[in-house]
């Protein structure tokens, strides 16, 4: 029952990197993005499924503090500040989105604000993932964090920027037309590459962390590897794709953003294949942050069943907005203009 | 500041910041499900209106209430760190139920009913307001089920320091809530009918888009005038059945007596914690003991010396958070009935100086329900689950200055969102409904967005993408 319930908690977080991970690189590709029109699509994109996305945040918070929660008294606190920083852009950009989708013309601040919003709230996240290789004490329940600054989330933090923007691009290349998705393409392959890198940086140096890889095991070596070759055949299948800009409607237009999730996803469990059971280093694990069977059994019943019907509404959402982005219509057909502009790239 | 006092006020000002955005938006979806299926049945545009109109207030307090609910959420463990671990096996699975029950589903569908308009059948449309209500009251059901518990545990065992649940339907239905989720859900309805209320008399007052006014004036002052009196009697019975058996330091700290003597009812006290005694007080005599139903004026409130000292809640917040609630329901009450009898008189469309007194008192829904919290969160304290774990034992070890920068980091945000948002509502309102009507031609200044927006989407374009019903229908 334990390991079903962590398999919870890595299935919200890696539906959150791949979906919130978007997102958020979408508010960092925003920041570099010079045409006003294409920002606003950018937003526009993004606001019907914000909120969605950032639900699987929610659901990880709170499968961890119902099925581990020790873990998740520990944990906290212990990343403390990245964690508050980071809720500090999730606030920000979240309200800006909101503002300047429903307003006709939004002040310039609110674009900023998602942007900067979306690359403090990438950045601490990453932050935080690598803030988990430093060690701890634990007292009274509650983390002591020890040791000096933890660099290795200050690398993690740049590979999770990079990587959220690369997925960002790859998902406007997805759902974009003419111009929007052949820049997407040029600029989403070098965020491409520069992730693949920075990833490989960081797997190596995370030996020089308090929580290196455990590979002494053959299940341990062997999962790490299997991911790991995940990873590279997804990185690969992208890397051929998202560079292509010929015609639209083809594997080339869904497959960046499928191979980059595939990778992000192999990559996060490979290191967690590489470090089970341990949670926090040195005395953290599964099995001491566990949470009684009442709890469990009411968990995985009561969410289990609902997480059908949880996918079904996720995805519902995102094919009612399937296909290229459109701006909406009127729905009696007259008077009022269409939200936003259209697509400077033209029709299909 | 002590650590303690840092993270309550940091604790305090996001649910507080938090509580105000579901304040309209729980009542608000409602409506906004009701305004649509009457237009989806009636094909009249002002229902189109108002449903374009409301959403657009409604859609940036929801997302305002999103993001603040994702911190509380962390802050269980951040600030709270014993507490989470201590009550994870319990309010860990509630409010996971809500996420998996509701917020996926407000969340799956909200972007339908924010951006679907146009791009998706009415069905759809429709449908997706009812999802989004039914998630943001559920919503509400449980997260009452999870504070209730912390009023009144029950349904639990203790072991190795962790309360385990030992039956779920007692630790959910737990004392507290069932006298607690209703009067909470009157409590946002009733909120929302003020604020729509209040706004469309500024339409009213001003004379424009009658129509739209007097509909959306007349169903939200409608919600109030129909709720208040269930209210007073759900209040009544949060305190007579579970205060008064379950909490009495709570009602003691309420109704503002230090010693267990005064027969009247306390109307203003500046309360003096360390001296144990009010500063000043104003009371009205007899009051106290009619209302515990002793018409012969001899039963005194129940003062705090029935509690023993290291027990006892500070008596301000209580105290200033009921009367906040109460004296925002006299003027909720006088409201009402005002309304009741100018309808009853068919005067409730010229009534200029009720229409004014309605615009004054948008927010007084907010405010009760602000006080509500204040009353029933400061009144729980020194406790922070009643009766088995101090706040005081409950906080994360953590350095000071990490949440006094998120304390002034989060004040700092709170504010300016806040002030955005007001200055949003002011803006849109002024802005009017006019340009909500399907009939409405926008005048094209060539400097706006729209310019260019509608000189290139030709029609031919938005038609092939909108599901054609809705163009039939025109
Ligand atoms: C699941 C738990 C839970 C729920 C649903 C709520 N609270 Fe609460 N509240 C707490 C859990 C809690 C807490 C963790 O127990 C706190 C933090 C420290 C404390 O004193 O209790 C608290 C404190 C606290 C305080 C400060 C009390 C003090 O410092 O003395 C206020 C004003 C509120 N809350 C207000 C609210 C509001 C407006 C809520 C509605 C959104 C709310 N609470 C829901
Ligand atoms: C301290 C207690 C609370 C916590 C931990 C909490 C948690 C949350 C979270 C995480 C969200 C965002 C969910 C999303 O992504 O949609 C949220 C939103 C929401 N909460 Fe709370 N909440 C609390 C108190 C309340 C109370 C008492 C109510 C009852 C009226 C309430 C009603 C809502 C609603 C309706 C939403 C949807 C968003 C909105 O309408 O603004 N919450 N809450
Ligand atoms: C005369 C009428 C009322 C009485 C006697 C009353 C009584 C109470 C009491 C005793 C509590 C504390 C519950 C507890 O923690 O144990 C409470 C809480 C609360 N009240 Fe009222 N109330 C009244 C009217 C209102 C109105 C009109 C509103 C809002 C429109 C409101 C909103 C709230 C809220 C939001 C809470 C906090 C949530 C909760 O504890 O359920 N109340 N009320």
């Amino acid at each position: 029952m334990t390991l079903l319930w962590f398999l919870l908690v890595l299935l919200s977080l890696s539906m959150y990197i791949v979906f919130d991970g978007y997102d958020l690189g979408i508010g960092v590709a925003n920041l570099i993005e010079g045409d006003r029109h294409r920002a606003r699509h950018m937003i526009e994109l993004v606001a019907t499924g914000w909120d969605g996305n950032e639900t699987w945040l929610i659901l990880l918070g709170v499968a961890l503090w119902g099925g581990f929660p020790l873990a998740f008294a520990v944990i906290l606190p212990h990343l403390y500040l990245p964690l508050i920083a980071a809720l500090f852009g999730l606030i920000v950009r979240g309200f800006s989105i909101e503002m300047i989708s429903q307003t006709e013309n939004p002040a310039a601040i609110w674009r900023w604000m998602f942007g900067l919003g979306s690359l403090v709230a990438a950045f601490f996240q990453g932050f935080a993932l690598g803030g988990l290789t430093a060690p701890t004490r634990i007292v009274d329940g509650t983390a002591m964090t020890t040791g000096g600054f933890p660099w290795y989330g200050a690398i993690m933090g740049a590979t999770v920027v990079v990587a959220y923007t690369a997925l960002g691009y790859a998902y406007l290349k997805h759902k974009s037309e003419g111009r929007m998705r052949s820049d997407a393409a040029v600029r989403g392959t070098v965020f491409a590459v520069i992730a693949v890198a920075l990833g490989v940086a960081s797997l190596l140096s995370i030996q020089g962390t308090a929580a290196p890889l455990n590979l002494s095991t053959p299940l341990h070596a062997g999962a790490f590897w299997a991911f790991l070759i995940f990873a590279a055949a997804g990185a690969i299948a992208a890397a051929v794709t998202f560079p292509r800009r010929g015609r639209t409607g083809s594997v080339s237009d869904w497959m960046p953003f499928g191979g980059l999730s595939v990778t992000a996803i192999a990559v996060l469990l490979a290191f967690t294949a590489a470090h089970y059971p341990v949670l926090v280093p040195p005395e953290l694990t599964v099995t001491n942050a566990v949470g009684p069977d009442g709890s469990l059994t009411f968990l995985l019943i009561g969410i289990g069943a609902n997480m059908p019907l949880v996918v079904f509404y996720h995805w519902f959402a995102h094919r009612t907005f399937g296909g290229k982005f459109t701006p909406p219509a009127d729905s009696t057909g007259s008077g009022r203009p269409p939200r936003t502009v259209p697509l400077i790239g033209g029709q299909k | 500041m002590s650590l303690l006092a840092l993270s309550r006020w940091q604790f305090a000002l996001t649910v507080c910041f938090h509580m105000t955005f579901p304040a309209i938006t729980v009542g608000l979806s409602v409506f906004l499900c009701i305004v649509y299926a009457v237009y989806w049945r009636t094909a009249k545009p002002v229902y189109l209106q108002m449903f374009r109109f409301w959403r657009r207030l409604f859609a940036v307090g929801f997302a305002l209430g999103v993001v603040a609910g994702a911190v509380i959420t962390f802050q269980m463990g951040l600030n709270w760190g014993v507490f989470g671990a201590k009550t994870g096996p319990i309010i860990g699975p509630i409010i996971g139920m809500e996420v998996v029950t509701a917020f996926f589903v407000e969340a799956g569908f909200i972007g339908i009913l924010l951006y679907g308009d146009g791009r998706v059948r009415h069905f759809t449309m429709f449908a997706s307001t009812v999802m989004v209500s039914i998630g943001t009251v559920l919503s509400s059901t449980w997260i009452l089920a999870a504070n209730s518990w912390m009023q009144t545990p029950a349904g639990y065992t203790t072991k190795n320091g962790q309360y385990d649940p030992t039956d779920w339907m007692k630790a959910i239905f737990n004392p507290a809530f069932v006298w607690r989720w209703p009067h909470m859900l009157l409590a946002v309805f009733i909120s929302a009918g003020m604020f729509i209320a209040g706004i469309s008399a500024y339409y009213l007052i001003t004379g424009r888009e009658k129509g739209f006014a007097r509909r959306s004036f007349s169903i939200g002052i409608a919600i109030v005038a129909l709720l208040m009196p269930a209210q007073l009697i759900v209040g009544d019975g949060v305190d007579s059945h579970v205060d008064g058996p379950h909490q009495l330091s709570k009602l003691e700290a309420e109704q503002g007596n230090w010693e267990t003597n005064n027969t009247g009812w306390i109307v203003f006290a500046i309360p003096d914690q360390k001296a144990q005694k009010n500063y000043l007080q104003v009371s009205v005599p007899w009051l106290g003991s009619a209302l515990q139903r002793d018409l012969t004026g001899k039963t005194p409130l129940p003062g705090l010396d029935m509690t023993p000292a290291k027990d006892r809640p500070e008596m301000a917040g209580p105290f200033w958070g009921f009367r906040a609630m109460f004296y925002s329901s006299w003027i909720l009450w006088a409201t009402a009935f005002l309304s009741v009898v100018l309808r009853l008189r068919n005067k409730l469309w010229t009534a200029r100086r009720f229409h004014k007194w309605v615009l004054w008192t948008t927010p007084v829904g907010i405010v009760a329900i602000l006080g509500g919290w204040i009353l029933s969160e400061t009144g729980r304290q020194p406790w922070v689950v009643f009766g088995l774990l101090r706040t005081s034992q409950a906080v994360s070890k953590l350095a000071p200055g990490s949440v006094l920068f998120s304390v002034i980091g989060f004040s700092t945000i709170y504010a300016v969102l806040l002030a955005s948002y007001i200055v949003f509502i002011i803006r849109s309102v002024m802005r009017g409904p006019e340009r909500d009507h399907p009939d409405y031609t926008p005048d094209l200044t060539p400097s706006s967005d729209y310019a260019a927006a509608v000189t290139t989407a030709s029609s031919a374009q938005i038609s092939a993408i909108a599901p054609t019903e809705g163009a039939a229908r025109s």
